[in-house]
């Protein structure tokens, strides 16, 4: 028999709520791990011509080099060049990651843009300018790099610039915790979203509590990660190569970048 | 806080790059010591707990949403040095991957938020939790520890800003990098972070440790040996720093006197002319007979000590009281 409490009507009407920030952190969590699965994803596409064959260490090296010298040039005519040769490289884009780092590398320059105003109105227009536009190509430059490389590539390459080998590792560690952990904390909110209805006080403790979950999560992970590895021979060294097999491919595009830092010196 | 490439100057950012060298270097070392083979996984997985954690929204007051570092809080679960390690990581890969903070920014972004954050979060939390000794001061630990780090971590990112167009300037004066001096710069950081920010980076690294110390409290960091001489080095620097605001015209907003305030809107307000004076043992922070530099040094020693002496005093009174209800 169902128990008459059970069948009788409710009338609890939720109070409203206005701001969706469980959606809103459900939403920012997809989007990252959807971003480092497209970059796992993208090496075994095949493309013709493009920027995924070039020597990894080579393309992460060119792009500090080139950032250090942005930052430092102060001719309109060499970053104007610039310009130029990093739109080409984002043409040589697919068109989805094309579209996501136009959109990525437009919005923070534009704002310090608008947060420039006042000073331009003092008279400091040159360098404002300068300033904007050196921020445009540092951050398509990177974008360009994180979605035209493999991460671990690129992470590897690290070592060049005497960074430890543990370092390294646990970086690579990182990104893939980043996904597992960023799963889990998915399925928290959804269960949250799905179990609370309208405002109440409990749902921002829940919130906290939920970070504290992960946390437990990730300590659990961690020591399973160890026995995991343990079982395979780890014995707490851990060594990585450097790619450094360089193709017809590479050339033309080390060429192309020394042309770039002679025109900076002479420019 | 992240900072882009192209605010700062090439030079500042190779000088914090320098200045975080040797603090990495002494992190590794430290976590070589504390942390067992068993858990090196756990540095990995604690990054990206940290670069989790800033994904959250919590709603603020005012229908928006904003984000927390969790700096604090890695700092307060994990010890100090393990969340330089942790924070630095995640640094990284959003500089690298995310295009979140500029690469040539780095060492600046580390300092602040890798190495002040962390830091000031950690001791402060054992201060104020060796002060009360019970559960709640543990939580007013963690809040206000959490609430001063992240300002204090916007602060430095102010000052680093600030100091750009003193620093550096073109053949006609005009500034090279960011172009607001100190006077603009403090406040659009830290009234964002005094109001909003400081308390929501409060609230979770609040809630969090609630919610772990209740559910797994043996995962908590323990440190052997008890010092907190490295919140003294903090205070140090900070003070050694205060001279800064010579460096900008005009006074502390709302912090003017009556010939101040004349000056400002032309009349001094009869309350105020007729209202009460302070005569400040240290007026205007300067001592007749030295150097203005030193007279800031100097008078903000001397705030510290006091304050210090409260807080011992406070210590006291409060064990006193802990004993009795026992």
């Amino acid at each position: 028999m169902i128990p008459e409490w059970l069948s009788e009507k409710d009338n609890y009407i939720p109070k409203e709520e206005k701001n969706l920030y469980i959606e809103k952190s459900i939403f920012s969590l997809i989007k990252i791990v959807s971003i480092i699965r497209q970059n796992k994803n993208q090496a075994k596409l095949a493309y013709s011509i493009n920027l995924y064959l070039l020597n990894p260490t080579l393309k992460v090296v060119s792009s500090i080099v080139m950032i250090l010298c942005i930052s430092i040039s102060r001719s309109f005519i060499y970053l104007f060049i610039i310009d130029i040769y990093v739109l080409i490289n984002l043409f040589l884009m697919e068109k989805k990651s094309r579209k996501r780092i136009i959109f990525k590398s437009f919005i923070f320059p534009l704002l310090t843009l608008i947060a420039l105003v006042p000073s331009m109105y003092y008279g400091n227009i040159h360098n404002s300018l300068l300033l904007f536009q050196k921020l445009i190509i540092t951050t398509l430059l990177m974008n360009l790099l994180s979605h035209n490389t493999k991460w671990s590539e690129i992470s590897k390459s690290l070592k060049l610039l005497f960074v430890p080998d543990i370092f390294i590792w646990i970086m690579d560690i990182t990104i893939k915790y980043i996904v597992l952990l960023g799963e889990h904390s998915i399925n928290l909110l959804y269960a949250l979203k799905l179990r609370s209805i309208g405002i109440n006080s409990n749902k921002y403790k829940s919130l906290t509590g939920i970070m504290g979950n992960l946390f437990i999560k990730s300590y659990k992970m961690s020591e399973e990660m160890f026995h995991a590895m343990e079982c395979r021979g780890f014995v707490g060294e851990y060594t990585t190569k450097v790619n450094l097999k360089l193709k017809k491919i590479d050339y033309v595009y080390f060429i192309i970048n020394i042309v770039m830092v002679s025109l900076f010196i002479y420019l | 806080m992240h900072i882009p490439d192209n605010y700062l100057s090439p030079s500042t950012c190779a000088t914090f790059g320098v200045i975080m060298l040797p603090i990495w270097r002494r992190a590794s070392l430290k976590v070589k010591v504390e942390i067992t083979r068993q858990k090196m996984p756990l540095l990995g997985v604690a990054a990206a707990f940290s670069f989790l954690i800033m994904m959250f929204n919590i709603p603020l007051p005012g229908g928006t949403s904003g984000h927390a570092i969790g700096g604090a809080l890695v700092a307060i679960l994990l010890g100090p040095y393990a969340a330089v390690f942790s924070v630095t990581i995640a640094l990284v890969i959003q500089a690298l991957f995310f295009g979140d903070g500029g690469i040539l920014a780095l060492g600046v972004n580390c300092f602040n938020m890798a190495f002040i954050m962390p830091f000031t979060a950690f001791y402060l939390f054992k201060l104020i939790k060796n002060l009360f000794k019970n559960t709640k001061g543990e939580y007013i630990g963690a809040f206000l520890s959490a609430y001063i780090s992240v300002n204090m971590a916007a602060l430095f990112a102010a000052v680093e800003f600030g100091v750009q167009p003193l620093l550096f300037k073109d053949i006609s004066g005009l500034p090279l990098y960011s172009p607001y001096g100190l006077a603009i710069s403090i406040p659009a950081m830290m009234i964002p972070h005094l109001l909003a920010v400081g308390f929501l980076e409060g609230i979770i690294t609040v809630g969090a440790y609630s919610y772990i110390k209740k559910a797994l409290p043996d995962v908590i960091y323990k440190e052997k040996v008890n010092k907190i001489r490295f919140l003294y080095i903090i205070i140090g620097i900070l003070i050694l720093v205060t001279p800064l605001g010579l460096l900008a015209n005009g006074t502390a907003w709302g912090e003017w006197g009556p010939e101040k305030i004349s000056n400002l809107i032309g009349f001094i307000p009869k309350g105020m002319e007729e209202g009460f004076h302070i005569n400040s043992l240290i007026s205007d922070y300067r001592f007749g007979f030295l150097n203005e530099y030193f007279g800031y040094i100097l008078s903000a020693l001397v705030g510290v000590i006091i304050i210090l002496i409260i807080f011992k005093v406070l210590g006291k009174i409060n064990m006193k009281s802990n004993t009795k209800g026992d």
